[in-house]
């Protein structure tokens, strides 16, 4: 797994790529949290490299989400490919986390998710 | 910290020790999954829907979660993650029960009295002593349930865990059960062991339905 990042504005692009499983996971868990901690608040994973999610790598990314809510921002997704949005899917992570088609209209919808934290 | 386990079984007991009418496979399967999950959430193993892979075979601090690890590493076979959950609810459930039970006395959290009942059977109940976990479990429960954030994996599954054996009206009114159960489902299929587990309940009691139409009248 590998993180590459930039900053459009505010918000923290991170695209994730390789298999996110139980090896990556805590790495995966730290990046987010490392965002959450040096003070940036929202984070939009570009998931287009991501091609495999366990289930640890879904709670690596709900405990990210939920630092970046507690901290007053928000985690969106993007790009997912079809097999890791079947896994999401499923599991019921769309009810918390937003999730766009490319990175380009998660940007362009950025006040419909960017500061909605608690 | 109680594991997932433990806080399942605290859930079960009531008021004078003894335990609350709930389903017993619901039970035996919850277990099953709340010893999976805990390997999960101690980074132990790791799963989808098609495989249940050990990530770390060292020793846990729990005495009950490395039985069901050592069980995992000595199988020779590899099985899905729902074989997995079939394999535990059986009487390694019961054992399961036993050594949570052991460990929260030896917490100072339960106490074992034994009385005897109908002059021949020793009815076994394990009152509680110190009510400041249980307290807790329940109040980590109605704070998740109440809110409508992003929860804890943890909390998350302990729900999941105590919907799937029952136990949640012995916490809640049927009314806040009833207004709460949008969220209870959402919940419910944040982890893949609580579906599995979930799905292999539903299978059960579907089955119980059927064979009980067909019973004479």
């Amino acid at each position: 797994m590998d993180f590459e990042e930039e900053k459009h504005g505010e918000v923290v692009v991170g695209l994730v790529s390789g298999r996110v499983d139980g090896l990556a996971a805590p790495e995966f868990e730290q990046y987010l949290n490392g965002i959450v901690e040096r003070g940036d608040k929202d984070v939009l994973l570009d998931c287009s490299g991501m091609d495999y999610i366990s289930s640890a790598g879904l709670r690596a990314l709900l405990v990210g989400a939920r630092a970046c809510q507690q901290n007053g921002g928000n985690l969106a997704l993007c790009a997912l490919k079809p097999e890791c949005k079947k896994v999401l899917e499923v599991s019921g992570f769309f009810a918390f986390l937003e999730s766009f088609d490319t990175r380009e209209d998660a940007l362009a919808a950025e006040q419909d998710w960017v500061g909605r934290g608690a | 910290m109680l594991t997932l386990v433990e806080e399942i079984v605290l859930l079960m007991i009531d008021e004078k020790g003894s335990f609350i009418p709930v389903r017993e496979t619901a039970v035996d399967y919850s277990i099953a999954g709340a010893t999976l999950m805990g390997l999960a959430f101690a980074n132990r193993i790791d799963t989808d829907s098609e495989h249940l892979t050990v990530i770390d075979s060292s020793p846990t601090d729990s005495a009950l979660l490395d039985r069901a690890l050592t069980l995992i590493t000595s199988s020779e076979e590899a099985k899905l993650p729902s074989a997995w959950i079939e394999v535990l609810a059986t009487d390694e459930a019961r054992s399961m029960r036993e050594m949570a039970l052991d460990s929260l006395i030896e917490q100072g959290i339960l106490e074992r009295s034994g009385s005897t009942f109908m002059w021949v059977f020793e009815r076994v109940r394990h009152p509680i002593i110190g009510d400041r976990e249980e307290r807790a479990v329940k109040r980590r429960i109605a704070d998740v349930l109440l809110s409508d954030g992003i929860p804890e994996q943890r909390d998350a599954a302990l729900i999941c865990l105590a919907d799937a054996c029952g136990i949640l009206p012995a916490i809640f009114s049927v009314q806040e059960i009833k207004k709460a159960r949008p969220r209870i489902e959402q919940l419910r299929k944040l982890d893949l062991i609580g579906r599995e587990m979930n799905g292999a309940i539903e299978e059960i009691e579907r089955s119980i339905i059927i064979a009980m139409s067909h019973m004479p009248h």
